[in-house]
């Protein structure tokens, strides 16, 4: 399917500015026509050939430059529950980037070079949100110790406690990525995301963006959402324990019963950068800014900075104790 | 300001018996008249803020033989020693008394026949007392850094040394060697390099409570009861040490007339 213009035919996106649809041949608003139809292998618009990856769902033509979404990939068992829409468009998510990395000296020139920017994209990527239902039972036994002195005696007294907790938390939405082409750990690094902004699924979002499919199904990545509600599950009954010196369990049992889950894509803008033949990945949460990558090191601008410290603090050392000795 | 102090401490000089005004012997005419003339006014300073003699002398000479008079198996490197005392000795320098606080640098620009250079720092009074032996190396290696391509600036490295060593203290009297700023530079350069060295991809900001809905747990049970108590008890060990906490120093080693310390060099 294909967003266009019912005033002048352009190819209609969404404008995470704007938060609306928008034309930006005729700066239209709300003007989307929807045009359904096509396939992966052939622009709905240009009737272009198609090189894509497998799992794409929405793709930019590299013929004529619009926005394609294909029907056959976000519809049935892969219709998406919800989506996230994209908050910051590509120059707020470059302000981002140069926000991050502009006060690190040792990073390449050409880094926020704007050629190297426009291989920027916004992708929605696949994620599973699981809710589960969580009962932890803890028993331990509990130590509180208090200390004085009496003249030459020291006394030390040892109080014990049996500690007994049952607590029960609903998670919302706990996020695992179902996509292959990101690195799990980045992925979490991204989050979180703010649900309040969650719409139901509307391809109109898609428009202006890549996007791909889940590649793995929610049952293959419910431990994942498990042990991230489990990590937290603890962290929660850790923080009820506390006052006492040691805590000795007795007995403990968390119960996380799953409750759902729901297929949703989530905005992140990628900026690919090449150095020295070797790809450096940047993201940028489309909703929140939070920046994750690590930038490249430049040599020459490490050799340069680390010589010129060397010699300044080198010439000020010798010349502040040639001036002590002078005194 | 340490000049100020020092001045206060040492205003005048005691000493009427020695038989010169002079401090500066360039016998070997290493220096010009005006850095004599530059050096006499320095060494009138330091010998006021420092209360000691500063005397130089240069030579152009073999001692061999006159210090083997003196002591027939007496080695190279302590010909200029022996010159350097009968010098001091014969003058009556010294800033208190005859033979007092002071020091002299002997430097002999002759290469005595074993091939080497000699110079010789000797210290004297008090100058004895404050300066180690280190002390004297210390300057004599400050000396021999400048004095084959700026003699002027040696000697007056040796005026100074004898002033830092005789007033200084705290940071002043630091030992600094030179590789110090090179040390530093090194180091410096390093924390720069792991201080903007990020090779971080980014932080969680996720908590246990980012996915928990209402932002909290609920707790329907929740009790500590208390079970039991247990007192343990020892009793603190204590010195048994009674007395006074006063240090008792023994006496001060003085030095007669004519003792002298010091060290050598040689190129």
């Amino acid at each position: 399917m294909l967003f266009k213009c019912k005033n002048c035919g352009g190819n209609v996106v969404f404008e995470p500015s704007r938060q609306k649809m928008y034309c930006p041949h005729c700066e239209g608003e709300d003007s989307e026509n929807l045009v359904t139809g096509g396939s992966a292998a052939q622009c709905l618009n240009c009737g272009a050939p198609l090189e894509l990856p497998e799992d794409a769902s929405a793709a930019r033509c590299s013929h004529c430059g619009s926005y394609l979404i294909f029907d056959e990939r976000v519809e049935g068992a892969l219709r998406p529950n919800l989506v996230l829409p994209f908050r910051l468009n590509k120059e707020q998510a470059v302000a981002k980037l140069n926000q991050e990395f502009s006060n690190r000296v040792f990073t390449p020139s050409d880094f926020m070079s704007t050629k190297s920017l426009e291989q920027m994209e916004g992708d929605y990527v696949p994620f599973w949100l699981y809710d589960f239902q969580a009962q932890y039972d803890f028993v331990g036994e509990g130590t509180r110790v208090r200390t004085w002195r009496s003249g030459n005696t020291e006394y030390v007294e040892t109080s014990y406690y049996e500690v007994v907790r049952r607590m029960d938390a609903d998670f919302d939405k706990v996020p695992v990525d179902a996509s292959y082409q990101m690195d799990d750990s980045v992925m979490d690094l991204m989050e979180p995301y703010d649900y309040q902004a969650l719409e139901n699924f509307d391809p109109k979002f898609m428009s202006g963006f890549y996007a791909q499919i889940y590649n793995q199904p929610p049952q293959e990545l419910e431990s994942r959402a498990r042990d991230k509600a489990g990590h937290a599950s603890e962290e929660l009954l850790q923080q009820s324990l506390s006052g006492y010196g040691t805590m000795r369990p007795l007995r403990k049992n968390l119960n996380l019963q799953p409750k759902g889950a729901f297929y949703a894509l989530l905005p992140v803008w990628r900026y690919r950068y090449r150095y020295r033949n070797q790809d450096y990945l940047f993201y940028v949460n489309g909703q929140t800014g939070k920046v994750i990558g690590v930038s490249p090191v430049s040599r020459p601008k490490v050799l340069f900075y680390s010589a010129s410290v060397f010699a300044l603090v080198t010439a000020v050392c010798g010349l502040a104790l040639r001036f002590l000795w002078m005194l | 300001m340490r000049g100020v102090t020092a001045k206060a401490r040492y205003s005048s000089r005691d000493n009427t018996e020695c038989d010169t005004t002079e401090r500066v012997f360039d016998y070997a005419d290493v220096l010009s008249d005006n850095e004599e003339e530059k050096l006499r006014s320095l060494i009138a300073k330091r010998e006021r803020q420092c209360g000691c003699d500063i005397v130089l002398v240069t030579l152009d000479r073999s001692l061999k033989d006159e210090a083997r008079e003196i002591d027939p198996d007496v080695d190279y490197e302590e010909f200029v020693r022996i010159y350097a005392e009968q010098f001091y000795e014969e003058h009556n320098f010294g800033y208190d008394r005859a033979n007092g606080d002071g020091t002299i640098l002997v430097d002999n620009w002759y290469r005595e026949d074993d091939g080497n250079i000699y110079t010789w720092l000797t210290t004297t009074g008090r100058a004895y007392d404050k300066m180690s032996d280190y002390d004297v190396d210390y300057v004599l290696d400050d000396v021999y850094r400048y004095i084959e391509r700026n003699p002027y600036r040696a000697y007056k490295t040796y005026v100074n040394g004898v002033y830092r060593q005789m007033t200084g203290s705290g940071l002043f009297r630091l030992r600094v060697p030179g590789w110090i700023p090179w040390l530093a530079g090194i180091i410096a350069a390093l924390g720069f390099l792991l201080f903007n060295w990020n090779s971080k991809k980014g932080a969680s900001t996720v908590t246990a409570f980012t996915y928990v809905a209402g932002k909290q747990a609920q707790f329907p049970v929740r009790q500590d009861r208390f079970l039991r108590k247990s007192v343990t008890q020892h009793t603190i060990q204590t010195s048994s040490s009674g007395g006074s906490s006063g240090h008792s120093s023994g006496g001060g080693g003085g030095h007669s007339s004519g003792s002298h310390g010091g060290g050598g060099h040689h190129r």
